[in-house]
């Protein structure tokens, strides 16, 4: 299978801090990444980066076969989710999804689509500034797949928002699996390990790599252990 | 009580100096001014207009009057041209800003007696070279056509003594008071510093109130039960005191080293100035209490202390200005403290006249403060 | 072209929406002229408050004071009788002039012996002390000359003859391009391009600096769009309003403040086209660089003075050290400033206005190069340790 993302000894270093040390990885197309890491840890750092909006100090970042360093070629193959509200505050959601468009020079006629699929309807005429956390989710999930992404990065997808909004999301997600889509989802709350293929647990600026099942499994061995959340560091 | 009114004051120090733009701003604002400003206006009295001059006699007569426009005061022969249209390309130019044209025959008909005519041309687009170089120009025609008249007289066969009788000019002696070389430097590089100096503070001021009901430590202090008087009253006073120690060192610099002229008391010129830092810090704060924001507080201060040195008539004199915008003018206290660092600093007018401009800003800043205290109060 | 239509058209919508922004770009340099033009709509200083200390009280100091009297330079202030009064009313301002005619000083002109008379001038305030000094040799000149005049005429000179002796040589002055000696004439316009200046700059350089707080920028930067369609769609309605504003301000000025603009409109045009390119593109590029709105608003209102006074625009530049010049050459402001002046007060040519035009073109295109080549990466947020308002965010009542 083709590889869409590959991450080669990446580092980051804010002020004296390393934020992520040397990470390597690989994502093939049609895979679903999950990134899991408590807060700090350097999922957005790490999301910034492969978005393209972040400088790094120092590795190599290929997306769809690009290197992000030299252009900005990569970013029509792209679709982000932010962890906090990024969408235009001042704009309504259909303003927002029209403006968008126009931002990543894609077809109107996604729109549509995307409206009726994350069933927003009832909440476009609403100013994005005073939404509900559930239908903003989804709104932002639109934004983000209006260009028809090839990857999908998504920093914390689903919050603490309802359940029906929660369904719609993970629906549409799948959808878009299963249309050959690729997705790097940031996550940190431990439930959400069992959408993704395979969980990447960040932890100290390093990566490593296990099943969901297994990653569940960790953590909660960590949660019972009597050391508490700090751990035993093996991760 | 004292301990925590302390405690706030020195969290109000931090705060500012934490704040890296204000911190800038603070220090170095008025002073990278007031340095720009004296060296701007270095060459201090305008002296050396640019004169060209087109003599077609080129007489002993004419040399002798070019002589002359060249020694009065402020003029400075930059060009003798060949042509009028030369003369005239060096006043477009702006090289020359006066220009004398010596008619044919000039020494000629001087000596006859006959009319000669000299034209003298300025570039008015500059009022400063223009009036300048009008008053040089007066003092010119002035002993020039007594000189002129005599001769002519004498021509006529008047007695000598007769003609210069009648020719016999009052004398007048000039002086310019307060400012006797009429130093521009003194005239407006101290001002101009201190209009810095009151816009950094308005901006320091505008984040009074906002600064600390925009974040979110705004519950904290809401937590602890003090009283909004006493928390903002302490924080003012650090402020204030602050003010006055960024235009300290101004006055020092602009008394002490570059000798700008101070002729009421030291005292009397910082309890001045106490009175409007006081004046701009309720502004500052009136501006703070109702806006939405830090950035719209900042608009609201500045839309006031950005063109109040204009309005304060410290340049173009209130008198000149329509009698509603005076009325207006003397509702801001930056008026009350242009005008008044013209009244003290340079004519040292008296405790009677500064006790009521002080008395004046207090006023305004008890009802800024007022004003504040209810928006404070409402929310 | 379609990307950058829909940029401009959202950013014209956000200007519609944020009441104060609507304000600055479309109401405030109109209100800033008015309340400039209202201060110096009277454009000559007249009626200069002076006093006469008459301690002659003859037929001659009479004459005196009536030469000032009938100027229309100067009001005559009664009641200041003394050299005493005259010190005190210089000091509390009720004068700003005095002529002081000593005791038996007609005597003394018709003995030939030593008099004079003395004037002086408030030079506390330039503006007052250079009209003043210049208003006083007028009258006296003109005094003098209607002496001499009524001297030769007791001489038995008829008018004519008089005439021809007074004006035997006479030093015509004119003044060109502004020969009322219009104070509005010669200051209003530089204030103008100041107040466009910075309040263009100020409501450009909010533009991203917003997106920054808002975190919304993170949209622009991960969207596959080019850095300069995102410039030119952000700039262009401020472009517009920029030069509407700057058609706006003309038209006041010249309406109803009575400035003169003339000389050639396609040069004014032209130089306030370069102007306004230059202001939007500029304060595009403050604000991709700038932390947030606060920093960005605080230095820039700093600006305003310095950047007026350094011009060479009122005091001449020929009097300003080469290293302050230098500086300032460095400012279109004072380019446009001082070509501004060349063709609208004295109707100059191009020819004349060509190193100004040259120097706006030259600023223009590196200001659009440093607005279109803004990286669309941004560097990871620095540890700064405890401070406030340097990052992207301010005080703020409601998010």
């Amino acid at each position: 299978m083709e590889t869409i993302v590959a991450v080669k000894d990446l580092t980051q270093k804010i002020g004296r801090k390393t934020v992520l040390d040397g990470l390597t990885l690989e994502v093939r197309a049609g895979e679903c990444l999950g990134i899991f890491g408590m807060k700090g840890s350097g999922k957005t750092a790490l999301l910034h980066i492969l978005a393209g909006i972040d400088r790094f100090t120092s590795g190599k970042v290929e997306v769809a076969g690009i290197d992000i360093r030299r252009t900005e070629k990569f970013k029509i193959y792209l679709g982000l989710v932010t962890q906090e509200r990024s969408l235009f505050q001042d704009l309504n959601a259909a303003e927002n999804l029209d403006f968008i468009a126009a931002l990543k020079n894609a077809g109107r006629d996604n729109i549509d689509r995307l409206i009726e699929r994350l069933e927003l309807g009832e909440v476009l005429n609403q100013p994005v500034g005073h939404m509900e956390a559930g239908p903003y989710q989804r709104l932002a999930l639109a934004c983000a797949l209006l260009n028809n992404p090839r990857l999908l990065i998504a920093d914390e997808l689903i919050g603490a928002i309802d359940l029906y909004s929660r369904r719609i999301i993970l629906r549409e997600l799948e959808t878009f699996l299963a249309g050959g889509g690729t997705c790097i989802w940031a996550l940190s709350n431990a439930e959400f390990m069992r959408h993704v293929h395979r969980v990447g647990w960040l932890e100290k600026g390093k990566i490593t790599f296990y099943p969901p099942a297994e990653a569940l499994t960790r953590w909660n061995a960590r949660l019972q252990s009597p050391a508490g959340q700090g751990g035993d560091g093996d991760a | 009580m004292l301990r925590q009114c302390l405690a706030i004051m020195r969290r109000e120090v931090f705060y500012l100096w934490r704040d890296r733009g204000l911190r800038h701003i603070l220090l170095f604002g008025s002073l990278l001014g007031l340095m720009l400003f004296y060296a701007v206006y270095s060459a201090q009295v305008l002296k050396d207009i640019p004169t060209a001059v087109f003599d077609l006699d080129n007489s002993a007569a004419s040399r002798e009057l070019v002589d002359k426009i060249g020694k009065a005061e402020y003029l400075k022969l930059v060009a003798s041209t060949a042509s009028y249209d030369d003369l005239r390309e060096l006043i477009k130019q702006g090289k020359a800003v006066v220009g004398v044209v010596i008619p044919e025959n000039y020494g000629r008909n001087l000596a006859l007696g006959r009319q000669a005519r000299v034209l003298a041309v300025i570039d008015g687009s500059n009022m400063i070279y223009a009036t300048n170089a009008s008053a040089a120009l007066l003092t010119v025609t002035r002993t020039l056509s007594a000189q002129a008249g005599v001769s002519a007289l004498v021509a006529r066969g008047v007695q000598l003594q007769q003609a210069k009788d009648a020719y016999q000019a009052i004398d007048i002696s000039e002086e310019a008071w307060f400012n006797p070389a009429l130093n521009y430097a003194y005239f407006l590089v101290l001002a101009l510093a201190l209009n810095i100096w009151q816009q950094c503070c308005t901006l320091a001021a505008c984040l009074n109130v906002i600064g600390e009901r925009g974040m979110k430590s705004w519950l904290q202090i809401r937590a602890c039960g003090i009283s909004k008087f006493r928390f903002f009253a302490s924080k003012s006073i650090a402020q204030i005191f602050i003010f006055m120690a960024v235009v300290l060192p101004l006055y020092i610099l602009g008394f002490g080293a570059l000798k700008l002229p101070l002729n009421c008391s030291w005292a009397a010129l910082l309890l001045f100035t106490l009175a409007f830092a006081i004046a701009v810090h309720s502004i500052g704060t009136l501006a703070s209490s109702f806006a939405r924001n830090a950035v719209d507080a900042a608009r609201f201060g500045m839309i006031i202390a950005l063109p109040s040195f204009v309005l304060s008539g410290y340049t173009w004199p209130l008198e000149a200005m329509p009698v509603y915008l005076q009325k207006v003018a003397w509702i801001l206290p930056q008026t009350w403290f242009f005008q008044g660092i013209n009244y003290f600093a340079f004519k040292n007018a008296g405790w009677n006249l500064m006790a009521h401009y002080i008395l004046a800003m207090l006023a305004i800043a008890a009802v800024c403060y007022g004003a504040a205290a209810v928006f404070i109060a409402r929310s | 072209m379609r990307q950058i239509l829909n940029i401009a058209h959202y950013e014209m919508l956000h200007i519609f929406k944020e009441k104060i922004l609507f304000l600055m770009v479309f109401l405030v340099p109109l209100g800033y002229a008015a309340l400039f033009g209202a201060a110096y709509v009277s454009a000559v200083l007249n009626n200069v408050p002076v006093a006469i200390v008459d301690l002659d009280d003859s037929k001659l100091s009479r004459e005196i004071a009536a030469a000032f009297a009938n100027s229309p330079h100067f009001k005559v202030i009664d009641g200041i009788k003394t050299y005493a009064e005259l010190q005190e009313g210089m000091k509390n301002g009720r004068v700003r002039a005095g002529v002081i005619i000593p005791e038996h000083f007609e005597q003394d002109i018709s003995r030939h012996a030593l008099t004079r008379v003395l004037t002086i001038y408030d030079g506390s305030n330039l503006i007052w002390g250079y009209n003043t000094r210049k208003y006083i040799r007028e009258v006296f000149n003109d005094f003098i000359a209607g002496r001499a005049a009524s001297y030769l005429a007791g001489l038995g000179y008829t008018k004519n003859e008089v005439r021809a002796i007074m004006d035997t040589v006479s030093l015509n002055t004119e003044v060109w391009y502004n020969p009322t000696f219009s104070y509005t004439n010669f200051l209003y316009m530089g204030l103008i391009m100041i107040i466009l200046h910075q309040i263009g700059l100020l409501s450009v350089s909010l533009t991203v600096t917003r997106e920054k707080e808002r975190r919304t920028w993170l949209q622009f930067l991960s969207a596959p769009v080019p850095a300069w369609k995102i410039f030119a769609g952000k700039a262009l309605p401020y472009f517009v309003a920029g030069f509407f504003n700057y058609a706006l301000l003309l038209w006041f000025a010249a309406r109803f403040i009575q400035v003169k603009i003339g000389g050639s409109l396609p040069l004014i045009l032209l130089l306030g086209l370069l102007y306004d390119v230059i202001i939007t593109a500029a304060g595009f590029f403050i604000s991709t660089r700038a932390p947030n709105s606060l920093q960005v608003t605080r230095y820039v209102m700093l600006l305003s003075v310095p950047l007026f006074m350094i011009s060479g625009f009122t005091w001449p530049w020929t009097h300003i050290p080469a290293y302050i010049n230098f500086l300032a050459r460095l400012l279109p402001s004072t380019w446009m400033m001082l070509g501004f002046r060349q063709v609208a007060l004295k109707e100059l040519e191009m020819s004349y206005v060509l190193p100004h035009i040259w120097a706006l073109i030259l600023m223009a295109f590196l200001a659009v190069l440093a607005a279109v080549t803004f990286p669309k990466r941004l560097n990871p947020p620095p540890d700064a340790g405890p401070a406030i308002n340097s990052g992207p965010s301010y005080p703020s009542r409601w998010k």
